[in-house]
């Protein structure tokens, strides 16, 4: 087996929570903390984590607004992050492909 | 044990044996997750606003015209409120299309499509249940099957709430919860549903959209996508 793809892969985005949290910002053009939290049924703690990270790597951009008089935190792919992901995907398929019995 | 943070100082070849000793289907596993995750991301996000205001609306003019007319029999009341439903469903898939139209969206995307597939089953149901009487059972059973209609619409509000905001769940609750405290009034004694079929149509159907609807034109963001 060619472990060529396995070594290129990002290993920011290898990661299980990290994994997820881009995967579901992939789908939406922005979701909210409380979305991703729910959803994803992480803690407060974890999430801010793993958002912290992913947003140091440039993956996520975050924004703070207010919503009736509450604050409400907004998370979003950025470009670089979009790319990023795209390319992950590409070699988890690739993994796939060449793991395949012929 | 190896602490999380140490993992990301190992060279990518020890992960990568690790990875591959462990599991070859890893990838493949993987990728289902992530695409299970993308479906459950990607929620119904048109401005719903306008529509429940346009539901509101058509809710409120069948309570007016079944009440001052007044529509009596059974059969007027399953026609005036069917009519109601269909010009309320071909309302709200205008007002969605042209959002998405606006947008420059497809307006069948998957979420809408998910919404869609939750809404249908509960709603094909209600319908079924209310028809049936129409045929079978006397014309005093309008409340009851109003009733039913409320009920129902309160599980396909719910369903499709799992592919939509979280408000939409609590607002089928809020259907669900009052047919339920209605009946019990009702059996207790405490509340006289006699003749009241068209009043708790355009309630519901009415008034409570008008509310939420106003309510969402208010706080709902302004740019929304599906």
């Amino acid at each position: 087996m060619n472990p060529e793809p396995f070594l290129q892969l990002d290993r920011v985005i290898h990661e299980k929570g990290r994994l997820a949290i881009m995967s579901m910002l992939a789908a939406s053009p922005e979701l909210s903390f409380t979305e991703l939290r729910d959803a994803l049924a992480m803690t407060d703690g974890n999430l801010t984590t793993h958002i912290r990270a992913l947003q140091e790597t440039g993956y996520v951009s975050v924004a703070k607004s207010y919503q009736n008089n509450r604050p409400l935190t907004t998370c979003s792919l950025t470009a670089p992050g979009r790319k990023a992901f795209a390319e992950y995907i590409n070699l988890l398929e690739q993994i796939v492909r060449q793991n395949k019995p012929r | 044990m190896v602490k999380l943070s140490e993992l990301s100082l190992l060279p990518n070849t020890t992960l990568y044996c690790k990875v591959t000793g462990m599991d070859t289907n890893w990838a493949e596993e993987n990728l289902q997750t992530i695409r299970t995750l993308m479906e459950r991301s990607a929620i119904y996000r048109r401005a719903l606003a306008p529509i429940m205001l346009f539901v509101g609306i058509v809710g409120v003019t069948a309570a007016a015209i079944g009440l001052l007319l007044p529509v009596g029999t059974l059969y007027g009341f399953l026609i005036l409120w069917i009519s109601a439903a269909v010009l309320a469903l071909a309302g709200a898939f205008r007002i969605a299309r042209r959002q998405a139209l606006k947008d420059k969206e497809p307006f069948w995307s998957p979420p809408t499509r998910r919404v869609t597939q939750a809404l249908v089953p509960p709603l094909a149901a209600g319908l079924c249940l209310g028809v049936l009487p129409a045929f079978f059972g006397p014309s005093e059973i309008a409340v009851a099957v109003a009733l039913v209609w409320i009920l129902f619409y309160g599980f396909a509000l719910h369903a499709a709430g799992f592919f939509m905001r979280r408000g939409i769940k609590v607002f089928g609750w809020l259907f669900i919860a009052s047919v339920c405290l209605l009946i019990y009034g009702a059996a207790a004694g405490w509340i006289d549903l006699e003749n009241k079929a068209h009043w708790l149509m355009g309630l519901f159907f009415g008034v409570l959209h008008l509310a939420y609807g106003a309510y969402l034109y208010l706080t709902e963001k302004r740019k929304n996508a599906a």
